[in-house]
């Protein structure tokens, strides 16, 4: 097993007369488990020159669900007006904007369902960054079988 | 204008050969603009003791704005504060059924599942926050008390 922790930490001094200062940490485990999540696609890094709805991480099958993972996503422009729209089966999660970034647990019912796919707002070029840590997924045959 | 400031690290030391040592921050902004969010639900604590599906956060003018297509660099913060290995909520948008048979996810439809948040799971994702298709819903897998803390910074 291996042990890979997600630590937030979410801090204000000026949202509200009470200072915000938050923090957690946690374990990323498999489903129902304390062992740790084995498998990651790597940190991706890409580029997109297009508005067109691309999928960055595709589920195989219902043989993933309830499998557990973890999926991180960075927008890396500069440029303030410019955003990623997120969105899974199709469906809008939200935007991420210039420096945002999520992380989110992935229920992987299905295939095309359950995909993760981001849009850019520009086709001037955006660099994403982005990375899933699971468990479970077993290649039996080659993709292009 | 506030400042909130939001960092995730991850880590790892044997997920695979070369060590992962991850940071990023992001200041939350406006949507399109380097103003700081300003709103928020404040951290809000909520207890659940069924397995029905209901909204954990709803949409609607009274509550956080009306967002409109440029109005939505809002940020969703949740937690599971429980400390259970086995039991977990799950997460998703879309209108809750308000019963123990969650609503069916569709493809470009109008109900999707997140994913799970274990005991001390969290997550933190944009939300749209627009009418019903952007209400979070939370559905617990056990009917013992599953508490969820939660907060959304909005525009």
């Amino acid at each position: 097993m291996a042990t890979t922790t997600a630590t937030f930490t979410l801090t204000s001094s000026d949202l509200n007369s009470d200072p915000l200062s938050l923090s957690t940490t946690k374990t990323c485990y498999k489903a129902g488990t304390t062992i740790g999540l084995d498998q990651t696609t790597g940190l991706n890094k890409i580029y997109l020159t297009a508005t067109t709805n691309v999928d960055i991480i595709t589920v195989p099958g219902a043989t993933m669900a309830g499998k557990n993972a973890k999926v991180y996503i960075a927008n890396l422009s500069t440029d303030d007006t410019e955003y990623i729209i997120v969105t899974k089966g199709g469906n809008v999660i939200g935007r991420l904007y210039a420096g945002d970034f999520l992380w989110m647990p992935m229920e992987q019912k299905a295939a095309h369902l359950s995909d993760i796919e981001i849009a850019p707002s520009v086709a001037t070029g955006m660099w994403v960054e982005y990375m899933m840590i699971h468990e479970g997924m077993k290649l039996t045959g080659s993709a292009d079988a | 204008m506030a400042t909130i400031n939001a960092t995730i690290n991850l880590t790892s030391s044997d997920l695979t050969s070369s060590p992962l040592s991850l940071s990023k921050t992001m200041t939350m902004r406006k949507a399109g603009s380097c103003t700081g969010l300003e709103l928020s639900s404040g951290l809000m604590t909520r207890k659940f003791t069924s397995t029905n599906q209901v909204n954990l956060i709803s949409t609607g003018a009274q509550n956080y704005g009306t967002p409109t297509a440029t109005i939505n660099a809002n940020k969703l913060y949740i937690k599971n504060t429980g400390s259970s290995t086995t039991s977990y909520v799950t997460i998703g948008l879309g209108d809750a059924s308000d019963s123990g048979t969650p609503t069916t996810d569709n493809v470009n439809g109008d109900s999707m599942t997140i994913g799970r948040l274990y005991g001390q799971d969290w997550c933190v994702i944009p939300g749209h926050l627009a009418t019903d298709v952007g209400d979070v819903w939370i559905q617990p897998s056990s009917a013992e008390e599953a508490t969820v803390e939660c907060i959304l910074f909005f525009q």
